[in-house]
């Protein structure tokens, strides 16, 4: 394959036959190494996985109207589709597309020329999309979890631990990306958010996708060799399930708070309150968050084993101490807006939307580590999920709109992002609202065979079921409005090189960047060089007047 | 060769060379060392706590004919210990410019890293019993499976970097490449510690 990337090091062209044109068209996209460009392909692939989970996260909304029988589908299917809702949703769509926007921002926050590793997030896309294809295709085949089809549910196993290695792949190369290539006077301390959080999440997801590779590597021989002491492909999801539960499901949503601890401060035209702070609550939120542990337990013969961490005192603890980063940083932010000149910009008003979300996912969490309350295993855990999951992708948006001078080069229509985030904020909060009281009446999270086992109140259950899936409708068409907002032509003349007044380095370049990314670096003494620059240059020219004038 | 004030002349103009480029191979076979031990420890966790499980219900944990030498798993440990031995030897030398011993401490390396694999086969042929005969037998041979897969990938890895030392690209002021492969290597021996322990000593 031949590739190509953005040069390290500018040195003069040999004297010689002139070099072959650039590749262009397809070739230059499937050939390219080029970090924007492979951010580019994750962002958008992922973004048609995660309208495909939202999708299917509609159909299974629409049969749990009826909990009286099989609607939509019938009963095999529907619990596939129930697995595939959620892992669609983590491994093919906000963990990629989180990626992909690190691949595209971090090199430019950092002051780099490109990724550490551009081969490797190139591969690791194109691996991404295999498995995701594969993955499709063995649901398609009967062989998604509790699917009939042994070979393909084997084939599923297998798809799925190959998108793990690329997904683990492409983390290597953005978080050595941050560690080793930061622009001169860019010490770890003076790190933009984003980059930071990028840091402490894929460090994190560096030591949990592994795990779950080798959790699945355990199921994939034990399918393909017959011993069945995981349950079969029934047994399969159970295995999965643990990435979906608290402490697990805060780690996909690290980077998120590194996003809108990014977007804050320029929209508040001020420093980010106390950024080292900042820093600290992000990697306690990431330390909190690596869940590894707690998972369904493993048996000789199949038998489910009790969980010895439910319940127990470190997994309640962990429920409640990982509100005090997001507390705290929701409080930050409060800080920074309350001092500032607040502008209110699409950005903004996303990343404000996004940090509700998740403050309501995990205070949500530290719900269900109360055995009183016993929800763990309802649908009030589902709509957890969703707030954690959807709050990610509403800070991705954030992101994106942000970011997409430099990612796409230019500005994304308002309108439609607006528009496309209040409805992916708004159903994401109907539906987990009502998921969550449903759950209260002791709806059970998972698909049974019998889906009225153990509900009570089953007509008032029916209702919220329909609203809920009235509400998915709403987030997936908020989230069809989004991935709109990013096929919508230019407009107008070419974006400006910083249209936000950013502070960090990659406003320092122009719009989209050129190979290479920086043709010169400003000097970096804090964390938000070109605030730095701004104020000293505003100061400077308020004296020269007072100067004059006097 | 004395510099002239016409050379000085000739460079004036010439941007400053940029800085290398720190550690970066290093720091992502660090992250993807981290990685890879995660996968194996997470299955020799499996293993340890399903054996609590059955040995805390009274029952045997290994099946009746089943045979975990200490042997075969003692040698392999031991091989891999010296190899790595051998591996802080090659990159010692690489940095001082002793090419000679670095090809000697890399081709030590990876004939002992090649040497541990048939003590694993060994182990396996001694155990008496076939990787699907029960679920203990399977996840025996999928953990020291995917260890000899591991040990695999470093020894590329190492191989790789002899050849560049060979071809003159890691020298006493670039060996961050051979660095970076030795550190592969000690987790691979030491993630075997884990292997080792839980498995072959504990049985």
């Amino acid at each position: 394959m031949t590739v190509t990337e953005a040069p390290r090091d500018v040195v003069e062209a040999p004297a010689g036959p002139a070099p072959s044109t650039p590749p262009t068209g397809l070739a230059a996209v499937v050939g390219s190494g080029d970090p924007r460009t492979v951010g580019k392909l994750f962002v958008g692939t992922s973004l048609l996985f995660l309208l495909m989970a939202g999708v299917v996260a509609v159909l299974v909304g629409f049969e749990r109207v009826d909990l009286s029988g099989f609607e939509v589908v019938d009963s095999d299917v529907v619990r596939q589709l129930f697995t595939l809702q959620s892992t669609a949703a983590v491994f093919l769509g906000i963990l990629p597309l989180l990626i992909g926007l690190a691949t595209a921002v971090v090199p430019l926050q950092v002051g780099a020329s490109t990724v550490a590793f551009p081969r490797a997030s190139a591969a690791a896309y194109w691996t991404f999309l295999a498995s995701g294809g594969v993955i499709l295709a063995a649901y398609a085949l009967d062989g998604g979890p509790f699917g009939n089809d042994g070979e393909a549910v084997a084939l599923f196993v297998a798809a799925f631990i190959a998108l793990l290695v690329a997904l683990a792949v492409a983390t290597v190369s953005v978080v050595t990306t941050v560690l080793t290539l930061r622009a001169p006077g860019m010490t770890l301390r003076r790190t933009p958010l984003f980059s930071w959080s990028m840091v402490v999440g894929g460090t994190v997801w560096l030591l949990t996708l592994p795990v779950l590779a080798a959790v699945m590597l355990l199921v994939y021989v034990d399918l393909r060799y017959g011993q069945q002491f995981l349950g079969g492909s029934d047994g399969v999801y159970d295995r999965i399930a643990w990435s979906f539960w608290q402490p697990t499901v805060y780690v996909f949503a690290v980077p998120a708070l590194g996003i809108i601890a990014d977007v804050v401060p320029v929209f508040a035209r001020r420093r980010h309150h106390r950024h080292t702070t900042a820093m600290a609550l992000i990697g306690l939120f990431g330390a909190l968050a690596f869940g590894a542990w707690a998972q369904i337990g493993f048996s000789v013969d199949g038998q489910s084993d009790p969980t010895d961490w439910l319940y127990d005192g470190v997994w309640i603890a962990v429920g409640f101490l990982a509100l005090v980063p997001v507390v705290g940083l929701l409080g930050l932010w409060a800080a920074t807006l309350g001092r500032g000149r607040v502008r209110l910009g699409t950005p903004l008003i996303l990343a404000l939307f996004s940090g509700l979300l998740i403050g309501g996912g995990v205070a949500a969490g530290a719900v269900t580590v109360i055995e009183e309350a016993n929800v763990l295993t309802t649908t009030w855990a589902s709509g957890q999920e969703l707030l954690m999951v959807l709050g990610t992708l509403v800070a991705a948006a954030a992101g994106l709109a942000f970011w997409a001078p430099k990612i796409y080069g230019k500005l994304l229509p308002d309108g439609l992002v607006r528009l496309g985030a209040t409805l992916l904020t708004l159903g994401a909060g109907v539906a987990a609202v009502t998921y969550g009281i449903a759950g209260l009446y002791d709806q059970p999270r998972s698909i049974a065979l019998d889906a009225t086992a153990g509900v009570s109140e089953i007509d008032t259950v029916e209702t919220l079921n329909l609203v809920a899936a009235v509400g998915l409708a709403v987030a997936v068409a908020g989230a069809l409005a989004v991935a709109a907002a990013l096929l919508a032509p230019k407009r107008g003349r070419a974006v400006a090189d910083d249209p936000w007044e950013g502070h960090t380095l990659e406003w320092a370049t122009t719009s989209p960047p050129p190979v290479g990314n920086f043709a010169s670096l400003p000097g970096v003494t804090s964390e938000a060089p070109l605030y730095d620059a701004r104020y000293a240059a505003a100061s400077a020219s308020a004296s020269e007047s007072a100067e004059a004038s006097a | 060769m004395a510099t002239t004030s016409a050379d000085i002349e000739v460079f004036a103009g010439a941007p400053a060379a940029e800085p290398p480029r720190p550690r970066v191979l290093l720091v992502g076979a660090a992250l993807a060392s981290g990685a890879a031990a995660m996968l194996l420890l997470a299955l020799v966790a499996v293993y340890t706590s399903m054996r609590a499980d059955v040995i805390a219900g009274g029952e045997r944990w290994l099946p009746e004919d089943a045979n975990v030498q200490l042997s075969p798993g003692n040698m392999g440990m031991v091989t891999l210990l010296m190899s790595a031995v051998t591996v802080a030897w090659a990159v010692y030398s690489l940095r001082n410019d002793d090419r000679v011993h670095a090809y000697l401490a890399f081709g030590l390396s990876i004939l002992l890293g090649i040497a541990y694999i048939p003590t694993v086969v060994y182990g396996w042929q001694q155990f008496g019993v076939g990787a699907t005969s029960s679920t203990q037998a399977l996840l025996i041979f999928t953990i020291t499976g995917l260890h000899v897969a591991m040990a695999g990938v470093g020894l590329l890895f190492l191989a790789v970097m002899a050849f560049r030392a060979l071809g003159g690209q890691l020298t006493g002021r670039a060996a961050e490449g051979a660095a970076a492969a030795a550190l592969y290597w000690y987790v691979t021996v030491a993630v075997y510690g884990a292997v080792w322990y839980g498995i072959t000593i504990t049985k």
